[in-house]
């Protein structure tokens, strides 16, 4: 991937100043977007949905959850999504006997050289693939809150940065609740989506069944590198937002926290959310702006696992994304007026 | 600047609501003495709009709440500002609370303000405007909340009912003040999108709207003005009055029917009945009686429970204190016509205009009554038509004795006018007949037929002031003379003791534009009677002429003749003037042409609206005024967007009329999201897409809306 400064994905300093973005930037993103998304629907086959939502949090630099019954792709889709990036990726598979210092790294005494040295962890990678996250005790759990909120970890006091970009995706099984810790609010918070994958159509999973052999997330290979996915989140930060859509977004931040079977709605870092992953993905169709349809696109799967049912709502069947509809609903969107 | 704006209008639309509750309030007010009821309802619908809209952004039930307990505040000071004080206040509100409804549908007009009268008022008003608020300042539904505002202005006009006139005024301000609220409206920014909005940071301009509205407008007042005179010609009865639907108080046989007393009277003349106090000379009457069914003189018409000021009377200027001693009954005397009355509870005939109390008379009552003395001119009722307004005042009973029908022929061919007839009548039986305080009592036509035929030695030809009076109101009725009977007191002027040798009775007869006169026909005291026979026997001996002959000049006149109002000058002709006003049809006419320019009207302002969206203003405004256009182009057939809809999802939704708006959508976003990103040719494309999405969907619009729009 061209990562020169006259690459057109680059953020020249000019547009910084003018902080508007030109069409050709937008298509040159859109394309680079599609290209990736490609290659990963080659082995997630039929949910090419899931697929731009999670490059779409990719790109707004924020970490995915993929929750969902085993066996719909979950694993694959975070291993697909590692392999298209050139990048350095690990994956840790959390168990109720991992310990903070197996994700985060440990210091250790070199008799060689008489002094401690740190031996980084699985965490010091682009891309972190936490599988099976809930699997973990809350204590492991609680070892990606630093780094996944500000790219980098403490041990003995001493900071170690991640390597930037920085992005976890992490799995869950909701179903099989033995043996597993529900993530703290905080820890879902740090999420910017949470997706859930589903069973494919028909016609997609006959398509599985024909090549189970040929396909493989290691044999897809990388579409862009760390620097570009650098570069075009950078971008994102430059798409043009109206004033009435911040105030849009604002009111449905607020409809969820008003909601009366809502205990605790969206945070500002929610809010903060999904106004970078709108951007991406009016990026990511070309646009140079957000639109109404970007932010309807990208709440459900940004704000549903950030609100905090009422305990009577929750037994009472209500779930995030039905909450979220319900906000939908009663917020209008700010379409323009004419003269008359 | 949207949102101050919004908030102008809601405190606007608040204004408005509370304006209507009031005058709702006032309309029903009109039936109260005093301004106490105006000021009760107008703070009851300040407060409770008060209530309401500052607890707007809370939820309902505590906004309830509050407003319950503010009323019932509210209404505790109403009845204590309303009692006497003479009862304690726990009682009053019990006994508010139990009769207010029956008593404020009771009670005669011009309505005392009391606990048991304010209540429902009060309680409604406060009822209007908290559910005014909650609608349209909560809720932005401007229109529903002009709901309960209008009911209540309904119900004020049916409490009101014929007892005040029409209340042109109040409904002039309450239209105008509705549409101001409706055009100001209180709906919330959201659901206004093509109204309230911003179009690149700035207002659009009202101007052309505002001239659109106000020719709008201006058309349909003229419509009114033209329509409104032809409605009301076609209402041609009176609203009607909830009091009738009350059962009256019941009367007992001796307040039906006083005129038994006079032979008591007469007989125990000394019996001391009350102690009166009067600024002057006068007739203190106690009952009026109209019906006579050949047995009984019965008061006609039914009483009416009314407070201290009684309803349609004057200033109530000639004072009487009266204390009672022995009357008894339930009938109060009083001097016609009373105005007001303290110290008793009353409830007045609204026909005879004579008092009853509801707990009878007991001795030592003591009641002032205020009254504007009637004044009759004798001299106008000499040339006065008999007033046959009421036709139970001319009512004959059948099986009347044949000496009533010979006196009645003598009277009508010795006298030619009305007045004539009957003061020769009572000069007749003033002249004929003798008074005797031992006269036995009764009325009924064998009483009568006995009164006047039968012999002095049998006993016969004399009576009390009962069979005079009596005798005098059929036998002129038989004239064709309308009459009643009046029981009272002469009483005289300072304070006396009146006796029941001053009980009485007389008659009256009804002249137009004169009222009832009273007519004396007891006999002078000393003078011999003549017997009647004498005198109806010189009748029976001259000659009768054929009805043919007698139609020359000098001969009687039928003066219950209509068809003589034109001929006659004597007679007050003044109803007689022929409606000489514009032709109906023209009414008609220019009512037709004013409807008719309302569609045509309408079109030309959609017409003006759609070009001034479509090609005025910077492209972006253009754009989103296509937008709008094809919004309501959707809306008029039956496609209604929601203001939760995006643009894609608005086109989804429109695509069901199968007129596709196929690019508007990404223009509407970029005029909206991304400014200066439309020109002027985006702007034009906009503008064929609305033009062609609106003649497609055309066909799928209702024709009535077609015809409207």
């Amino acid at each position: 991937m061209d990562t020169e400064q006259t690459h057109p994905l680059q953020v020249p300093r000019a547009v910084q100043q003018q902080v508007t973005l030109n069409a050709g930037q937008a298509e040159a993103f859109a394309a680079t977007f599609e290209r990736l998304a490609a290659a990963v629907d080659t082995v997630v086959l039929g949910k090419p949905e899931v697929v731009r939502l999670a490059l779409t949090a990719m790109f707004a630099e924020g970490h995915i959850l993929l929750e969902d019954v085993p066996g719909t792709g979950k694993t694959t889709l975070a291993r697909a999504i590692a392999s298209a990036v050139s990048g350095q990726w690990r994956r840790i598979q959390f168990t109720p006997d991992l310990l903070p210092s197996d994700v985060s790294g440990v210091t250790i005494f070199n008799q060689a050289s008489g002094g401690f040295e740190f031996h980084p962890g699985p965490v010091f990678a682009n891309i972190v693939i936490a599988d099976e996250i809930n699997r973990a005790s809350p204590k492991t759990q609680s070892a990606l809150l630093e780094v996944m909120e500000e790219g980098r970890v403490t041990v003995d006091g001493h900071p170690h940065p991640v390597p930037s970009p920085f992005i976890v995706v992490a799995t869950q099984n909701p179903v099989e609740m033995d043996g597993t810790y529900r993530l703290p609010e905080a820890q879902l918070d740090r999420f910017l989506v949470k997706l859930s994958v589903g069973y494919p159509v028909e016609a997609a999973e006959i398509e599985v069944l024909r090549g189970t052999h040929q396909r493989s997330p290691e044999n897809i290979p990388a579409v862009v590198d760390t620097d570009t996915v650098a570069q075009m989140a950078e971008l994102a930060k430059y798409v043009y937002i109206a004033e009435p859509l911040y105030a849009y977004l604002v009111q449905l931040a607020n409809a969820t926290r008003t909601h009366p079977q809502v205990a605790v709605g969206v945070s500002p870092r929610g809010l903060i959310a999904l106004t970078r992953a709108a951007a991406v993905f009016a990026l990511s169709q070309g646009r140079t702006y957000i639109i109404p349809e970007d932010v309807k696109a990208l709440a459900e799967p940004v704000f549903s696992h950030r609100i905090q049912l009422a305990p009577d709502a929750a037994m009472r069947g209500a779930t995030g994304a039905g909450v979220v509809a319900e906000v939908f609903e009663s917020v209008p969107v700010p379409l323009p007026a004419s003269a008359a | 600047m949207r949102l101050s704006r919004y908030r102008f209008r809601v405190a606007a639309v608040a204004v408005c609501l509370t304006a209507l509750c009031v005058l709702a309030g006032v309309v029903a007010a009109r039936v109260y003495h005093g301004v106490i009821l105006t000021g009760l309802v107008a703070g009851a619908a300040v407060a409770a709009f008060a209530v309401g809209f500052l607890l707007r952004n809370k939820p309902s039930w505590l906004s309830a709440v509050v407003s319950f307990w503010g009323l019932a505040a509210y209404l505790l000071g109403s009845f204590a500002l309303t009692g006497d004080g003479t009862e304690p206040l726990p009682q009053v509100v019990v006994d508010a609370i139990v009769n207010a409804v029956p008593r404020t549908l009771t009670a005669l007009i011009p309505v005392e303000p009391a606990p048991d009268t304010v209540g429902v008022p009060v309680f409604l008003t406060w009822l209007a405007a908290g559910l005014a608020c909650e609608l349209a300042i909560r809720y932005g539904r401007t229109l529903l909340g002009c709901l309960p505002p209008t009911l209540l202005y309904a119900a004020g006009l049916y409490l009101v009912g014929p007892n005040a006139g029409p209340a042109v005024a109040a409904t002039v301000a309450y239209c105008v003040v509705a549409g101001a609220a409706l055009a100001v409206t209180s709906a919330p920014p959201s659901r206004r999108p093509d109204r309230d909005a911003q179009v690149d940071g700035g207002v659009p301009k009202r101007s052309a709207t505002l001239i659109g509205s106000v020719v709008g407008a201006t058309v349909l007042l003229v419509a009114v003005a033209v329509l409104a005179p032809m409605a009301t010609r076609l209402v041609t009865t009176s609203p009607g009055d909830p009091r009738e639907l009350v059962e009256p108080p019941q009367l007992t046989d001796i307040d039906l029917n006083p005129l038994v007393r006079i032979g008591e009277w007469a007989k125990y003349p000394e019996q001391e009945l009350f102690l009166a106090e009067l600024d002057g000379d006068a007739t203190m009457r106690l009952a009026v009686l109209t019906e006579y069914d050949g047995v009984t003189w019965q008061a006609g018409g039914d009483f009416r429970t009314a407070g201290s000021v009684l309803p349609g009377s004057g200033e109530g200027g000639f004072s009487a204190e009266v204390e009672i001693i022995e009357l008894g009954g339930k009938l109060v005397p009083a001097v016609a016509d009373p105005a007001t009355v303290t110290d008793m509870q009353v409830a007045v005939n609204l026909d005879t205009r004579c008092l009853l109390t509801p707990d009878g008379l007991a001795t030592g009552d003591r009641y002032t009554v205020g009254s504007d003395p009637l004044t009759v001119d004798p001299a106008g009722a000499e040339n006065a038509r008999v007033d046959l307004s009421d036709q139970v005042s001319v009512a004959i009973p059948p099986g009347t004795p044949e000496i009533m029908t010979m006196i009645a022929e003598y009277i009508t061919t010795t006298y030619d006018t009305p007045h004539a007839r009957a003061q020769g009548l009572a000069d007749f039986l003033s002249q004929h007949y003798a008074f005797d305080a031992e006269a036995p009592s009764g009325h009924d036509y064998p009483s009568l037929e006995f009164f006047l035929e039968a012999s002095v030695e049998a006993g016969g030809q004399r009576g009390t002031s009962e069979q005079f009076a009596a005798a005098y109101a059929v036998l002129a009725r038989l004239v064709g003379l309308p009459t009643r009977v009046v029981v009272g007191f002469d009483v005289p002027g300072g304070a006396s003791t009146v006796t029941a040798a001053q009980g009485r009775a007389w008659p009256e007869v009804a002249f137009e534009g004169v009222g009832w006169v009273p007519f004396d026909p007891m006999p002078a005291a000393g003078v011999a009677p003549v017997p009647p026979q004498e005198t109806l026997e010189q009748l029976e001996e001259e000659p009768t002429e054929e009805p043919e002959e007698s139609q020359g000049a000098g001969e009687a006149e039928d003066y219950n003749d209509p068809a003589l109002e034109n001929e006659d000058g004597d007679f007050d002709t003044e109803a007689a003037v022929a409606d000489e006003g514009i032709p109906a049809w023209v009414w008609w006419v220019l009512g037709a042409i004013a409807l008719a320019c309302v569609p045509p009207a309408l079109k030309v302002r959609r017409r003006l609206r759609r070009r001034r969206r479509l090609q005025r203003g910077t492209p972006a405004e253009r754009v989103a005024g296509a937008w709008a256009e094809v919004l309501g182009a959707a809306a008029r057939a039956g496609v209604k967007v929601g203001p939760h809809a995006t643009a894609e999802e608005a086109a989804a939704q429109v695509s069901t009329l199968e007129a596709g708006i196929d690019g508007l959508p990404g223009l509407v976003n970029q005029a909206a999201f991304a400014p200066g990103s439309v020109d002027g040719a985006d702007a034009e494309a906009a503008g064929r897409i609305a033009t062609g999405f609106e003649r497609l969907t055309r066909t799928r619009v209702r024709r009535w809306r077609r015809f409207l729009t």
